[in-house]
């Protein structure tokens, strides 16, 4: 990559000198205290954590190119820890508990100092025990020093989480006590005989039968039920309500700051225009609904034309529960709230890999590993692939290239990132775009391409009945720290072996997603890892230090798939020796 | 019982010494399966059947208590306290080891454990346990749990003791075996955490287990119907 | 150069044009030339250059115009220098709204097809969609398509009444603001 990176090696080098000369570089200090508080979602109250008194905590916003420093009090009776969700910053600044620091101990400030070196949305929580799930999260926004690529009037953060009437350490030890638990989705015996109704009896009693051989749920796609969704804390019934005047162009930053629960997200009656994902620019791609894996974040731009109200509907991927809040010209309107899709069933391709070997599965095998392939083939094609993946991808529309309006979606072909056959594939509610990662192009990309150094496979693995979570079939107690060699470009190939959807992070250095676009893959700091698929990000290994990177469930990361990384090597500062250009905006 | 409290913290040291490593937490909690009234045709009895659990993944101990309580006798026909190591074999079983001792009205038992819990295809809850002392038993119990609706769940149940040597005086023949099998339907009422439910709970002996009872003047078989709630904590 | 340009941007505009259905939404210039939606907008029509009465040099950046809105006056003939300073392909289309929403649909089928690359345009690709769409040259007066560090030059006469943009429509351009109003005044 071009002027970019050559540009950003320059400002580092003189990164003080810069500053002086500019005189830009501001350092702003900031004040957190980790509080004790009140949840109220609507539905329920009950006691939680929170910033500054309140969850979420309030909205940070910092400038590209400043010096912050953040004092962070513990007003609560544990320990505490504030993560900066997606920085790049200097590993003891991470403020991960047990690898980069002690945390914060109860009555005691601990002072973060790092520098802003990039620009986006994101946001920050507790790295602590269940704090987060228990509202201890808020959104982190980076203003960029360079123009952004696209305008807007206005702007909205949307932080969409699953607030939960139970404590998350209650949560943990029940979801090991009863692995289904929360799960109220399951299918009943009434299910059953609807199913022997359609699909005949024979058939049905076969499909219970395959299921129950595996001892697996097709309705295990949230192990936790019975959250409220809130947006910006506020439930449903509390309508969170942002304002704009018709023909305003509005920028929604998507948080997903939930502990367990992906998002599709839409807004009936307005396209979206997706510009960031995970803070880094993309080209803009216009999309009737999106998926949020949680701790992603996706910027998008809208222009809602008519003076009336329009409602921001997220529904759980489970279809258990849905957020909901208004864009509205004026305050106290209700969008229209529609219904809830039916709920998706796993099928035996998600379940891929989830035993392999098991007598009896060879048709599902078959199933996930022709996915496998063929996502694996897409990726090959580097040289030519900023439209050999998008070709690939939507033959379908050939056919309809002569149609002259935009809802030609209509009929496109299965999501690339889901196993072949999967039930988790999702469609659009108005039989539109629905965004998948092959759709995200990096605006700007941050760093050459060149062809990693070393392939390093994670296989995510876990027993749904005994709640253990791991990766390549260790849990985090027992497994040994990742090492990297600073300078290394890693190949990470994510081998979902396991019935549920894994949001991977990897903190400290970007995670480019390998969707077989070569510069234009994208940079995230999460990646989703459908069941029965197989995927690749790599990472420039650029930031010495001590890093965590796990699965972003907390119940999964709590339960041990998570790892450590060290990375060795690199400059004796612990600064990240090659910093990022920002890229969002 | 006092045979039992040195084992148990010998039981204890183990535990914690396998125990969870430092980064997880211990898992622990209460699962009672039976707390309730059998209505019976001569007799009522109180029952329960519960596991209280502390460990980890790797390692768990379990406190296991079963009971039945004569009302209108006033006293234990069944009182039976074990204490468990539970670790894991497979994906869907675990070993047990353990000691038992039974201590109801009438004379006490005492025995050493060693089983298999876990969850077999279909779903199947099963408890294969073989008792040894110098009257060993085999008791085999499995457990369905039948979504009427995500609340409202109907577990039929069946639960086999094998004497393999004789014991009059606790009234067992060999290989006379004893069956019970019940089935509930409860709902759901505070999460998992409470649910109540009716049901029946049919028991009876057979072969020689039975001729004895019946040598007593007692019935071979007795028909309950029952009202409880299960417990998960 | 020039020449060439031109020549250029005419196979990639009939590979979009070729797309569309029933005539093309980018069919200026051809104020007769009505369509089945309530006909086309008087959007203006390509002018001469000896009379253009003033010069405008319009920078693309990525996704953003300088400058950011136009004022011209009614029946004004304006000679537009384009340079694309940006790191991507854009467009600089004359049109309504409704014509620039309409235009859409067939940048898409270009990048679709693999004409149409972030930072570039295939011209191989261009010039199989163009076979396999069977369609002649035309150009398109009113719109440029160009690559980074390009430039082009278009000559437009503007109508009297007209509620116009100056767009990109490469796709997401248009929705995430790479638009401006053109203003007609007395």
């Amino acid at each position: 990559m071009r002027i970019v990176s050559q540009t950003a090696r320059a400002l580092a080098l003189g990164l003080t000198a810069a500053a002086c000369l500019a005189g830009a570089v501001s350092a702003g200090e900031y004040h957190l205290t980790v509080d004790k508080i009140t949840i109220d979602t609507g539905e329920f109250t009950r006691s939680g954590v929170g910033f500054n008194g309140t969850s979420p905590g309030p909205e940070l916003r910092f400038q590209e190119g400043e010096d912050v420093v953040i004092h962070v009090t513990n007003n609560l009776s544990e320990t505490t820890s504030i993560h900066w969700h997606g920085l790049i910053l200097p590993y003891q600044q991470d403020g991960v508990p047990g690898i980069t620091y002690d945390g914060i101990a109860p009555g005691e400030t601990f002072t973060y100092r790092f520098p802003i070196k990039q620009s986006g949305t994101y946001w920050y929580h507790s790295h602590s025990d269940f704090q987060e799930p228990d509202g201890a999260y808020g959104a982190l926004i980076l203003e960029p020093k360079a123009p952004k690529p696209y305008s807007y009037d206005r702007e909205y953060v949307v932080q969409l989480a699953d607030a939960h009437p139970h404590h998350g350490s209650r949560i943990m030890r029940n979801l090991k006590m009863m692995p289904d638990y929360y799960n109220r989705k399951q299918r009943t015996l009434m299910d059953f005989f609807s199913d022997a109704k359609d699909k005949g009896l024979g058939a049905a009693w076969s499909d219970r039968k395959d299921w129950g051989e595996m001892r697996m749920m097709p309705t295990d796609i949230e192990d936790l039920q019975g959250f409220t969704p809130v947006i910006n804390g506020k439930g449903p019934a509390q309508n969170w309500t942002g304002l704009f005047k018709p023909g305003e162009r509005v920028r929604l930053r998507f948080i997903n700051s939930s502990a367990m629960t992906y998002f599709d997200v839409r807004i009936p009656g307005l396209q979206m225009t997706v510009v960031q994902a995970d803070g880094n620019n993309v080209q803009p791609v216009v999309v009737d609904e999106f998926r949020i894996a949680v701790a992603e974040t996706y910027d998008v731009i809208v222009q809602p034309q008519e003076d009336k109200a329009y409602t921001v509907f997220a529904e759980s991927m489970g279809r258990t529960a849905y957020a909901s809040g208004t864009l509205a010209p004026r305050d106290g309107m209700v969008g229209a709230i529609p219904d809830m899709r039916t709920a998706p069933l796993l099928t035996m391709a998600d379940m891929g890999g989830a035993h392999g070997g098991h007598g009896g599965m060879d048709h599902s095998q078959h199933g996930a590993m022709t996915e496998s392939k063929s996502v694996e083939m897409d990726h090959s094609k580097m040289d030519h692939a900023q439209h050999g993946a998008m070709a690939d991808a939507k033959p379908a529309e050939m056919d309809h290239s002569k149609m002259g309006h935009s809802q030609h979606q209509a009929e496109a072909p299965p999501n690339p990132y889901y196993a072949d056959g999967s039930g988790l594939s999702p469609t659009a509610a108005n039989g539109g775009k629905f965004l998948h990662y092959g759709d995200l192009k990096a605006q700007k990309p941050l760093y050459p391409v060149r062809a990693p150094t070393r392939e390093i496979e994670m296989r995510l693995t876990g027993n749904m009945e005994r709640y253990m979570w791991s990766i390549n079939g260790i849990k985090y107690a027992d497994a040994d720290p990742i090492r990297l060699t600073y300078g290394e470009r890693v190949r990470f190939k994510f081998v979902n072996e396991t019935m549920m959807t894994h949001p991977m992070h990897l903190h400290g250095m970007w995670s480019i997603l390998d969707t077989g676009q070569g510069q234009w893959n994208p940079i995230k700091h999460v990646v989703s890892v459908s069941p029965g698929t197989t995927i690749y990000m790599e990472t420039e290994v650029d930031a010495p230090g001590k890093w965590a990177f796990h699965c972003h469930l907390s119940y999964h990361a709590d339960s041990g798939m998570f790892r450590k990384v060290i990375v060795e090597g690199g400059p004796s500062d612990k600064q990240a020796a090659i910093p990022t250009t920002a890229t969002g905006g | 019982m006092t045979r039992i409290l040195p084992t148990a913290t010998a039981l204890a040291v183990a535990l914690s010494l396998a125990g969870p490593a430092a980064a997880e937490k211990p898992i622990w909690g209460i699962q009672v399966e039976q707390l309730e009234y059998r209505i019976g045709d001569e007799t009522d009895v109180a029952a329960w059947d519960f596991d209280a659990l502390y460990g980890s993944d790797e390692l768990k101990l379990v406190f296991r208590s079963e009971a039945e309580y004569a009302v209108q006798e006033r006293g234990f026909e069944t009182l039976e306290n074990q204490i468990r190591l539970q670790t894991p074999i497979s994906d869907f079983f675990d070993a047990v080891v353990g000691f038992r001792a039974d201590t109801p009205r009438g004379p006490s038992r005492y025995s050493a454990v060693i089983g298999l819990h876990g969850l077999a295809q279909q779903w199947f809850e099963i408890d294969a346990d073989l008792f040894l002392s110098d009257k060993p038993s085999i008791r085999l119990e499995a457990e369905y749990e039948g979504l009427i609706t995500n609340r409202i769940i109907l577990v039929p149940s069946i639960e086999v003791n094998l004497p393999l040597v004789d014991d009059h005086e606790v009234g067992v023949g060999a290989f006379g075996p004893t069956v019970e099998v019940g089935l509930r339907l409860s709902y759901d009422l505070v999460d998992r955490l409470i649910s109540p439910y009716v049901g029946v709970h049919y028991e009876r002996a057979f072969g020689e287990t039975a001729n004895l009872a019946r040598r007593e003047g007692e019935d071979a078989g007795a028909f309950f119907v029952v009202i409880g709630t299960r417990i998960l904590f | 150069m020039r020449k060439s340009h031109i020549s250029t941007l005419a196979i990639s505009m009939t590979a979009a044009a070729a797309l569309l259905v029933a005539g093309s939404a980018l069919a200026a210039g051809k104020q007769d030339h009505h369509h089945g939606h309530g006909g086309a907008a008087d959007i203006g029509k390509a002018g001469k250059a000896s009379a253009a009465t003033r010069t405008v040099t319009i920078t693309m950046h990525d996704n953003y115009y300088e400058p950011k809105g136009m004022t011209f006056k009614e029946g004004e003939t304006v000679r537009f220098v384009i340079h694309n300073k940006g790191e991507f392909v854009h467009e600089f289309t004359i049109a309504t709204a409704e014509m620039h929403k309409s235009h859409a649909p067939a940048m898409q089928m270009m990048v679709e097809h693999g004409v149409l690359e972030p930072d570039r345009i295939n011209w191989e690709a261009a010039k199989q969609m163009q076979a396999k769409m069977g369609h002649g040259m035309h150009d398109e007066p009113n719109s440029a398509l160009l690559e980074p560090g390009k430039s082009a030059e278009i000559v437009w006469t503007f109508p009297k009444h007209a509620a116009l943009e100056f767009a990109c429509n490469v796709p997401g351009h248009y929705e995430s603001g790479m638009v401006g109003k053109i203003k007609l005044s007395h």
